[in-house]
């Protein structure tokens, strides 16, 4: 299913911050415990030393993923670079390079101690200078949804070496669900201080505090990194190296799992038809966890700037005409549900429950149509529009067939185009040359950095790619994003996020198709992985495999 | 012309060529009166595998899309796109090789063959794709992508062709009396080079088939569209758990092609007599 153009965010909401240091210095203790005991299942003690080999596919841009949001990039980026908090299940904050955490009442502050004694790579000290420096100078400035999620910090103050304090214009509740390695690494000021942070040779050969050290990169055939030895988890990580193979093709993947070449692939490494035979073999774990700080989303986004499309009875039609427990059987063999609004299931209470249905009903949707006033022509076509498919694997584009087919059933012809990403970023996302076109996205678990963008009418910018290209605006939608935005209480922000499904699944500028099961494959002879809901993205420091 | 014929039917190999190219031509024109429902319709339980039903003996794919009738029209694009670039191909190639050998030596003709040579450094499919990605891929695009990658290999052999028969007594001749330049290319000259033209022409129709299938395997082709390659491409992520979705459209492009390749043959041995003559005597 090859590359995401979108953007991961990790997720703490609906926790009082200031409760949210008490509780994660509990995790932190349950954390140590946990250390002592295998990683994966209840498998023996840590063995130290071994390489582990991955599959990755496409080859990143580079490795550091504070200035893109491309997931192999992060992928690579969470081993050598680590962010100020990791995640657990809970999506509750442990501590990493920061270990404890306050918010002010009036949420206007966030204070964050860091830990002592870490050392970057080349061996200087991480201090609260190389915290405030990335945070303003890279993350604000440079990072696709580092932009979002830090707009409101006016400025990082560092009273001494060891503490920084985040000062907001106003409460901003995504901070602090953010802050994990794969969104928000925490880069060297001494290396990034001076000259162009995008050709900064270090992109390519990255300085960190993480377990691991960058060694090598063989264009077009591997990434390796190494042990580092200075780590500040002593003990860690339990592997000597990673080595990271480039395998462009999913039947290759496939082979080289089966040989026992790579040991772990994700994420949706072989071809969905395939994904029955591993999760038959017991030499395999199929894991569906590792993605619940991003969560995946199938969508057709439709544009209302056209005259037909901007009736929502149209809309509802098409809707109704797309059988989508077929789509799920045809084009995901089964690895996903059937989807009712723009957060996903997975998202647990975030997720409204009495929201508006829109079942498989094809009699329903002509009749739709009838009262929307296109009427048959002689040949049975209502009207024509154009389909357009994210080029990030055959199942957009089985997806756009399927769709094309479903709405030819209902008299509406379709033309489906297919572009290259680049041309296709601009039809969308800058000319807003498209009808309906078939997306995915990273929800996460804020909905004010994962979906409020396609929504929100202020989000809607020509030319930023995976934001709302609709020309949706609605005056109550951009209130209740807003507000959820700046909602510390996490009951009063969930009701604000449950109104606006209400609101956007009845008025439907976009259409939830399904929630997809992204999966990654483990041989079971690793351990560890699946800890934190990082899984596959954090950092390898607890991963270990037998003999 | 019946000379033609029976030494084309001399060569078994050739007519066996000839009739099953029939047999595909005949399958392409009859393609809509034979699948009536356009191929993209999801009419069947998906993955049926071939045999399964009497309904639909060649199977269906992983939509439900009937493979039999993915085929038939599969063979209607693959041989229209395979002409309708060819032709152009060879028209293109025929006009700047003809003039390139006639008016061999003067500037233009210089200028023309760098071009062509210049085609000819890069990979033809290389070329395609980058021509294919100037524009969005569409029927049209696909027809231009194969013509501009198709001709420079014409325009040399017919400019050689022309550059030597140039030299002959009956061109001076015709000189002599006065015909002008373009007469004797068109009257004089071109047909005593139609054998090469034609053999090179079948040849070419392959090559473009086999290229629009590149294409289409890459998701480079019209989306719009039913072809073998699309077909290949899609149904190749299945190639371990249903093999037939891609040996199916694989097996029809490959008795396509080899087709093609025979009776290129038998046109090549018709038309060379003395050959014919030689295996005769």
């Amino acid at each position: 299913m090859a590359e995401r153009f979108d953007t991961p965010m990790n997720h703490a909401m609906g926790t009082g911050l200031g409760q949210m240091s008490r509780r994660s210095l509990m995790r932190a203790a349950a954390g140590l415990t946990l250390s002592c005991l295998p990683g994966h299942a209840f498998a023996g003690v840590p063995r130290r030393g071994g390489t582990l080999a991955s599959a990755l596919w496409p080859e990143p841009p580079m490795l550091v993923a504070a200035l893109t949001s491309q997931d192999q990039t992060l992928m690579l980026s969470t081993k050598l670079l680590e962010g100020l908090v990791s995640y657990g299940y809970d999506k509750v904050p442990q501590p990493r390079l920061a270990t404890s955490w306050e918010t002010s009442p009036d949420g206007l502050s966030i204070q964050l101690s860091l830990r002592r004694g870490v050392k970057w790579h080349d061996g200087e000290d991480f201090t609260s200078a190389d915290v405030a420096f990335t945070i303003m100078q890279i993350l604000k400035k440079y990072h696709p949804l580092g932009r979002v999620i830090f707009s409101r910090v006016n400025e990082v103050a560092t009273p001494d070496s060891h503490s920084v304090v985040l000062r907001l214009a106003q409460p901003s509740p995504m901070i602090m669900t953010s802050l994990g390695g794969f969104i928000s690494p925490i880069l060297p000021k001494h290396l990034y201080e001076s000259g162009d942070p995008l050709r900064n040779p270090a992109n390519a050969a990255p300085i960190g505090t993480g377990p691991f050290r960058f060694k090598e990169w063989r264009r077009g055939s591997a990434i390796i990194f190494e042990r580092n030895p200075s780590y500040w988890d002593e003990g860690k990580p339990h592997l000597d190296r990673l080595v990271y193979r480039l395998l462009g093709d999913g039947a290759t993947r496939s082979a080289a799992l089966e040989a026992g070449e790579v040991l772990i692939a994700g994420p949706n490494p072989v071809p969905f038809s395939e994904l029955e035979r591993f999760r038959n073999n017991p030499q395999f774990a199929v894991e569906r966890r590792g993605e619940e700080l991003l969560m995946h989303m199938q969508a057709l986004q439709i544009n209302l700037r056209h005259p037909e499309l901007s009736k929502p009875q149209l809309r509802q039609a098409i809707y109704h005409a797309i059988d989508r427990n077929a789509l799920i059987r045809a084009v995901w063999y089964g690895a996903a549900q059937v989807s009712d609004s723009p957060i996903p299931l997975q998202a647990g209470d975030m997720h409204a429950d009495d929201l508006p249905s829109y079942p498989y009903d094809p009699a329903r949707a002509q009749a739709l149509l009838d009262s929307a006033g296109l009427p048959a022509a002689s040949d049975g076509t209502r009207l024509r529009l154009r389909l357009d498919w994210v080029p990030s694997g055959q199942e957009a584009l089985l997806t756009a067939q399927f769709i094309r087919q479903s709405l030819r059933r209902i008299g509406i012809d379709i033309e489906v185009r297919s572009f290259d990403l680049a041309t296709y970023i601009r039809q969308i996302y800058n000319d807003y040359d498209f009808d309906l076109n078939v997306m995915t996205y990273f929800p996460t678990v804020d909905p004010s950095v994962g979906v409020q963008r396609f929504y929100w009418s202020k989000a809607a910018s020509k030319g930023t790619p995976f934001v709302n290209a609709s020309g949706f605006s609605a005056p109550e939608v951009d209130r209740l994003l807003e507000q959820a935005s700046t909602e510390n209480d996490p009951a009063r922000r969930r009701d604000l996020v449950h109104q606006f499904q209400r609101n956007v699944m009845t008025s439907l500028p976009i259409l939830p198709l399904v929630d997809l099961d992204y999966v990654s494959i483990v041989s079971q002879r690793v351990h560890g992985v699946m800890l934190r809901p990082e899984g596959i993205r954090d950092n390898f420091a607890d991963v270990w495999i037998d003999q | 012309m019946c000379g033609l014929f029976s030494r084309f039917c001399h060569k078994r190999s050739a007519v066996f060529g000839l009739a099953l190219l029939l047999l595909i031509s005949a399958l392409a024109i009859l393609a809509p009166v034979l699948y009536p429902v356009e191929p993209g319709e999801m009419i069947a339980p998906p993955l049926l595998w071939p045999g399964e039903s009497a309904a639909f003996p060649l199977g269906s794919d992983q939509l439900g899309r009937d493979m039999a009738a993915g085929l038939a029209h599969g063979a209607r694009s693959a041989l229209l796109i395979g002409m309708v670039s060819s032709a152009a191909a060879i028209s293109i190639g025929v006009a700047i090789g003809a003039f390139c050998g006639y008016c061999a030596g003067s500037m233009l003709e210089s200028a023309l063959m760098r071009v062509v040579e210049l085609f000819q450094t890069m990979p033809q499919f290389i070329l395609a794709l980058v021509v294919i990605s100037l524009f969005s891929p569409s029927f049209l695009v696909t027809i231009v992508a194969i013509a501009t990658v198709s001709w420079p290999p014409i325009a040399r052999l017919v400019r050689a062709e022309v550059l030597s028969l140039r030299q002959l007594d009956f061109v001076k001749a015709a000189i002599g009396m006065g015909m002008r330049d373009p007469l004797i290319v068109l009257v004089e000259i071109l047909p005593n080079c139609l054998a090469p033209i034609v053999v090179t022409s079948s040849l070419v129709v392959a090559s473009a088939i086999l290229t629009e299938s590149g294409l289409s395997f890459l998701g480079l082709g019209d989306p719009n569209l039913v072809t073998w390659g699309s077909m290949i491409g899609l149904g190749r992520s299945n190639l371990r758990s249903a093999w037939y979705l891609v040996a199916e459209p694989g097996a029809a492009l490959l008795l396509t092609v080899l087709s093609l390749n025979l009776v290129t043959e038998g046109l090549n041995d018709a038309l060379n007599v003395r050959l014919t003559t030689r295996m005769q005597g």
